[in-house]
């Protein structure tokens, strides 16, 4: 009996047939597209980084969110709450208590993702699923959003401004308006929260995660901890979120309850992953590069259009209206986003 | 897969190569970016103000141009604040990097936190048309320079103000309900004036809040004000939810001495008196004004309103003003330099403000403008009127104003 069990371990591990090689290209493919990436700063002048690093921002939220709701199939309404809490931590700590932004950031992560934990223990506790959970979500963030604008500590609805230096600082997350700096570090958390999708969808809590997402039942009844599969997905999901709050009150020196908790930053970490494709590695990323600039350069074509356009020119909320039609579209013919239906037909 | 991903790589190449280039200003204009939410929900305001800039800068390129720049003529630049402080930054960066030598904007509070530290970092002077928050400019920042009172200020002189013409008109006030909308701006308002009434022997008896969104009546809040049996209800808030107050106090029968509005966003819009109806008559308002009895300023508004079809109100003046004060900086300094030009402003005086203020503009250590003041304006036969101080006076006081304001049948 026990050479029965061992010998098919042994040769499943051997055989080259089931390698994992999707794993490797795409480490191979996260690894070129950083490297292409991290030269963008010499190219671009000031204000075209200032929207690389909003898209950078942008592409951090929607992999985090892409991980707790497209691999872990619970769609949040409410990721809100946790880049706010981690732009608040890196304010309040900064600006109260003069610590470091990279301390603040980790701290802010923790918090985020035991908060998040609790939130969806406490939903998945009470077997709230489908828009019930995304509702619960949107409701907490909402309870949040409520919180800050009435805690004096946080300043209620005044927000902080993180103090200008006079010198560049590496302890203080500060450099001077312009550096690359300010792209580099967005580029390398979006690096390591791919690198940590793609290490995560092959891995065996990714597996499971994937598994009981698409049947919850079958699932458990194979012996997988459904609750807790589903709850590191979630904290690692609000962790990086945060993360990406943290980023964001360093790079605009000001962050408010609207700018943390306010609802359209939750729709900001939602529409990338659905442009490009929920529930798969680069859908988030290629979101994020479509909407994150869309708006300034409709605003750029507007502001000197190109002769069959002259009757355009001056006209602004043009973007609004692309941004929706854009969605309408997608969500029409390209139900899977962007990236996950090419890669069905590239694969057919 | 593979050719897949070769696509994406080169998509992104091709993305953000199309979104280089950008605007190069003409060796004989000097550029001014102006950065107000001109989509969204607060794009009329937005627009109109960009306006109000975009007339100051037509104006001084007719009458010659920067003198002491051998007549080189502005260009104003517009940016799109959307409303919201992430794309305000944005737009602040972009026009710094075409070339701005100065900012003006931009009506919201949390938008100018952000711009002012792009000001500040880019070592630009920003010159704040409207934005009443104190703590933009209690950073420490040396580019923010604000025209208008900033909102405990506003507070303080509305406090005053009532105080001094009520006791005028023979009924001084004893007593207050105070409504305000949530957030900071209304929160400062409120503590500023609460303070100053103190020693001005007036007691705010209640303080009631209403939020800022999803606010559509306020028959609640009003009732709440009116129950402390006050002399006077103010209101600090903006356009909609003031007349929602100013409709709920009629309705509510409110027997007041007047409805008083500090830094109020409605009750001196000129669009006020024809949607409030009955309900407006008589409101007091105390905020920074146009100089509606300065010649100058009436030609402006005239000439606003021939070109652009719609009244113009204080903010669009404010921001006629913060052209004119970067005007005057560059003329002083004689350079396009950002640093000159900064150093020229703080040094500035105006002696023909646009605005009902006390005395000419001049900018304090912080960035204030030391002379910004409130006038206190009533709506009279459907037109809102300057009746205090006397020396801005464009009709006589009506106080007190009845059985609540307007309800005198």
């Amino acid at each position: 009996m026990t050479t029965l069990t061992e010998r098919p371990t042994t040769i499943a591990a051997d055989d080259p047939r089931l390698k994992d090689s999707s794993a490797t290209r795409s480490y191979a493919v996260l690894g070129v597209l950083v490297a292409v990436l991290a030269v963008l700063p010499f190219l671009l002048d000031d204000q075209t980084e200032t929207v690389a690093v909003r898209t950078l921002i942008f592409a951090i939220m929607a992999v985090g969110w892409n991980l707790m709701s497209g691999y872990g199939g619970m769609f949040s309404f409410g990721h809100a709450a946790f880049f706010g809490i981690g732009a608040y931590t890196d304010a309040y700590l900064l600006v109260q208590h003069g610590v470091s932004p990279w301390i603040a950031m980790v701290v802010g992560a923790l918090i985020s993702a035991a908060a998040g934990t609790l939130i969806a223990f406490l939903c998945l506790r009470y077997k709230l699923a489908g828009p019930y959970f995304a509702l619960a979500t949107f409701a907490f963030a909402q309870v949040f959003l409520l919180a800050v604008q009435n805690i004096d500590a946080l300043n209620r609805t005044e927000g902080f401004n993180v103090p200008i230096l006079s010198e560049d600082s590496w302890t203080m997350m500060q450099w001077k308006a312009g550096s690359p700096l300010y792209f580099w570090i967005p580029l390398g958390i979006l690096a390591l929260g791919l690198l940590g999708t793609i290490w995560f969808v092959h891995s065996r809590t990714g597996q499971y995660a994937q598994a009981v997402r698409d049947d919850e039942t079958a699932a458990a009844s194979l012996g997988i901890n459904v609750m807790r599969v589903r709850l590191v997905t979630v904290a690692a999901s609000c962790a990086l979120t945060s993360v990406a709050g943290s980023f964001y009150t360093q790079y605009y020196f000001f962050v408010g309850p609207e700018q943390g908790f306010g609802s359209a930053v939750s729709v900001n970490a939602i529409v990338p992953a659905v442009i490009g494709g929920i529930g798969t590695i680069w859908g988030p990323l290629v979101g994020a590069l479509i909407v994150g600039p869309l708006s300034e350069w409709i605003a750029d074509v507007l502001r000197e259009p190109p002769g069959f356009l002259s009757f355009l020119e001056g006209l602004s909320g043009l973007d609004v209206a692309v941004y929706a039609a854009l969605l309408i579209l997608i969500v029409l013919f390209m139900p899977k986003g962007i990236y996950g239906t090419l890669r069905d037909r590239f694969r057919s | 897969m593979k050719k897949l991903s070769l696509a994406v790589v080169g998509v992104l190449i091709v993305l953000t190569a199309a979104a280089c280039g950008g605007y190069e200003p003409a060796e004989d204009e000097v550029v001014i970016g102006s950065v107000h939410p001109l989509t969204g929900a607060l794009a009329g305001q937005g627009e109109m103000m960009h306006e109000g800039a975009q007339l100051a800068v037509d104006d001084l390129n007719e009458a010659g141009g920067i003198e002491s720049l051998g007549g080189d003529s502005l260009v104003l630049r517009a940016g799109d604040s959307k409303g919201t402080a992430d794309a305000g930054q944005i737009e602040a960066q972009r026009l710094v990097s075409e070339g701005a030598v100065a900012l003006i904007g931009t009506y919201q509070s949390d938008v100018t936190a952000n711009v002012s530290a792009v000001a500040e970092r880019n070592r630009v002077p920003l010159v704040i048309d409207v934005a009443v928050d104190d703590v933009i400019l209690e950073q420490g920042y040396e580019h923010t320079f604000r025209i208008q009172p900033n909102a405990s200020s506003m507070g303080r002189d509305g406090a005053i103000a009532l105080a001094e013409l009520s006791k005028a008109n023979g009924k001084p006030v004893r007593t207050v309900s105070y409504l305000h909308i949530e957030g900071a701006f209304g929160q400062s308002v409120h503590d500023a004036f609460e303070k100053e009434a103190a020693d001005q022997g007036i007691d705010v008896v209640s303080e009631v809040t209403y939020p800022a969104t999803n606010f559509t009546d306020a028959t609640t809040q009003v009732r709440e004000a009116l129950a402390a049996d006050p002399d006077v209800v103010v209101v600090t808030g903006y356009y909609p939810d003031s007349l929602l107050i100013a409709q709920a106090v009629r309705s509510l029968g409110g027997d007041v001495d007047a409805l008083y509005g500090i830094a109020n966003g409605g009750f001196d819009d000129s669009a006020f008196p024809a949607d409030s109806g009955p309900a407006g008559a008589d409101v007091l308002s105390a905020n920074y004004h146009y100089a509606a009895t300065d010649e100058r300023a009436q030609d402006i508004r005239a000439r606003f309103e021939q070109k652009y079809g719609r009244t113009m109100e204080t903010s669009a003046m404010l921001a006629y003003q913060a052209v004119v004060v970067i005007a005057q900086g560059l003329e002083e300094s004689g350079s396009k330099d950002p640093e000159e030009l900064r150093d020229a402003i703080a040094d500035l005086e105006i002696d023909d403000p646009l605005l009902e203020f006390g005395g000419p503009i001049a900018f304090d250590e912080a960035g204030e403008n030391e002379n910004a003041s409130v006038t206190v304006m009533q709506i009279r036969d459907g037109k809102v009127e300057q009746v205090f101080p006397d020396e801005f006076k464009t009709a006589d006081i009506v106080y007190p104003a009845g059985r609540a304001a307007g309800a005198k049948e």
